[in-house]
């Protein structure tokens, strides 16, 4: 079921521009003209948007508005996009970041 | 409340145990204690934990806060890609 | 080449474009946000007169205006550098570098952040994001939250996110720990939210009311505090309870919390886990002044401000030739004191170009900031005009 709010006491209905598809981790997802990534996912129920470079722990939207750059993801291989100020074009492929590897954090020195 | 479990920094992962120990152990400045921890060398540049790192060294060393930034800002204030800086793809 | 660049597409930087482009200045208003407004985008009050205020409509039409008035404004572009040049100031943005000989630093503030263990999970969000998701992007963050952060703001917000049919199960503090400051406190919140008795038709603003007088009432006022604490439009203000942890796996399950006693302390044996979807962090807002900083402005620290801010004159001029602030970057206040001001900085910037052949509309537009603030429903600090003085005094000091 969408999240979104179709109906407001005091701001009124909500007017919805025209379905795009749009792919986060390879599964498709519909968003409307004018949502952002960080929108569109969550009103799909999806919270994660990446995981942390190097503890992997989840991550998601957090100030929503480009400042923590929490929502960060890959936008048809540019890495590094804040879902939360990227609006969906039709077609875009969204993906979370991975794990990456730290060989230098301890000097250098493999465990 | 376990400091060790109270993350500060989010970009870096780093808690308020590591910050109050460092600057205990090291009586420094707000930039030193942010290079020895990493706090704040993350994606957002510090923007989301810069107030609370000076809170640890007001914290630790008793200062109250001057007219000066106590942790400086230098450019650029957004991460880039070399090909913003003028990098080329191959 | 244009007269006037201006940073930030908010209440202030778009009031300063019109005001400019009155005076026909050349000026371009560049934002990384999609999206014109700025923390206009998402208010939602009712005004003591029973109105709303709505901030969308208000950045629709002062978007609309600037742009009838030929001011171009580029979304979607983000700053990270500004450096002084012979004849004014070099932004090198996302979108390239460009020249202008007066730049206008209208970045607005940005909200404080109150760690909390567990609040790096999805689901987590400050409650500005809360603002945005639910009344601009028109998206439920979660069917049943927990706000931490009991301020004006959070407040404020917690009933528009309830005017959208989400559910807020409590408001409650953060846990007090050496870096939460007074919003840890009991009784320095309480004190803070009496300040607003007045905004809000509540039972516990009528009952602290009666402990204003002095100090030992209040404190005495906060040690009464029921446990249950006080509705304010039905969302539970509970006071004397901390959020010790936000749980969940992969993301918010629930907050684990207990009652504190007046100084902040978790009471042993008070422990519950409260189950939520989403939280919201409220620790108020700071001056978003990296900008300024790097260009190399003094600054002064003002808590009444909010922190650390440009110093500047009344007429939003910073000690820095051609570099000009407005707006929450030299102080948090409310969206109409922002305009004001953006009016007063747009002036200014004609005046030096040499396009205002009378100087009134600069000090009628200079009158007009104080005049706003007097009538501001919302103050956010009450002693902000103490502040503003000061900062005053600081920009005429050799």
């Amino acid at each position: 079921m969408s999240q979104r709010i179709v109906q407001h006491p005091v701001l009124g209905s909500l007017v919805q521009g025209k379905p795009l598809h749009f792919t986060f981790n390879g599964d498709s997802y519909t968003a409307y003209e004018g949502e952002t990534i960080a929108a569109a996912l969550l009103a799909s129920g999806v919270r994660t948007l990446r995981v942390h470079e190097e503890k992997g722990t989840p991550r998601g939207i957090y100030c929503n508005i480009g400042h923590c750059y929490e929502c960060r993801v890959h936008v048809d291989g540019v890495p590094t996009v804040r879902a939360c100020m990227t609006v969906v074009k039709d077609g875009m492929q969204v993906s979370a970041g991975t794990v990456l590897p730290t060989p230098l954090k301890k000097g250098g020195h493999t465990s | 409340m376990d400091a060790h479990q109270l993350i500060v920094c989010r970009c870096e992962e780093v808690s308020l145990a590591e910050l109050m120990e460092t600057a205990e152990a090291y009586p420094c400045s707000a930039r030193e204690l942010k290079l020895r921890t990493r706090a704040g060398m993350g994606c957002c540049g510090g923007r989301t934990c810069r107030v609370l790192v000076d809170q640890v060294i007001e914290k630790v060393t008793g200062q109250t806060p001057s007219h000066s930034v106590p942790l400086g800002y230098q450019p650029p204030v957004r991460p880039l890609s070399f090909q913003l800086m003028g990098g080329r793809n191959k | 080449m244009i007269d006037a660049l201006i940073i930030g597409a908010g209440p202030a930087g778009l009031s300063a474009a019109i005001a400019c482009a009155k005076q026909d200045l050349s000026v371009v208003v560049i934002d990384e946000f999609y999206r014109a407004g700025g923390r206009l985008l998402g208010q939602l009050h009712q005004e003591p007169d029973g109105t709303w205020w709505n901030g969308i409509e208000e950045a629709l039409r002062l978007d609309r205006e600037a742009r009838a008035l030929g001011v171009d404004i580029r979304c979607g572009v983000s700053v990270y550098d500004v450096s002084r040049t012979p004849g004014g100031w070099n932004v090198s943005t996302t979108a390239g570098k460009m020249e202008t000989p007066l730049l206008l630093i209208a970045t607005g503030a940005s909200e404080t952040a109150v760690p909390v263990p567990g609040w790096t999970l999805p689901g987590v969000m400050s409650i500005g994001a809360a603002q945005v998701m639910t009344n601009v992007q028109r998206v439920r963050v979660g069917e049943r939250g927990v706000v931490i952060g009991v301020n004006i703001l959070s407040v404020a917000i917690a009933r528009e996110l309830q005017l959208a049919g989400i559910q807020i199960d409590r408001m409650i503090l953060p846990p007090a720990s050496s870096i939460t400051g007074n919003a840890g406190l009991p009784e320095e919140v309480m004190r803070a939210l009496l300040r607003v008795a007045h905004l809000a038709p509540s039972p516990l603003l009528r009952w602290g009311s009666r402990f204003m007088h002095s100090h030992w009432m209040q404190s005495l006022a906060v040690r009464l505090y029921p446990s249950r604490g006080f509705p304010m439009w039905d969302i539970p203000i509970q006071l004397r309870t901390a959020a010790l942890e936000i749980v969940g796996k992969a993301q918010v399950e629930g907050v684990r919390i207990a009652q504190i006693t007046p100084d902040g302390q978790p009471i042993f044996g008070t422990e519950q886990l409260i189950p939520a979807d989403f939280v919201c962090i409220a620790g108020g807002l700071s001056p978003l002044a990296e900008l300024a900083a790097i260009a190399g402005c003094p600054f002064a620290y003002v808590p009444s401000l909010g922190g650390h801010v440009p110093i500047h004159n009344d007429q939003m001029q910073t000690a820095l030739p051609g570099l000009f602030v407005a707006g929450n970057i030299t102080g948090v206040e409310s969206a109409k004191v922002a305009m004001a001001q953006g009016k007063v900085a747009g002036l200014s910037m004609a005046h030096a170009r040499g396009a205002l052949t009378d100087l009134s509309p600069l000090t009628d537009a200079i009158r007009d900031v104080k005049a706003v603030r007097q009538r501001a429903t919302i103050q956010f600090h009450p002693d902000i005009d103490d502040g503003r003085a000061l900062v005053e005094k600081l920009a005429l000091a050799p």
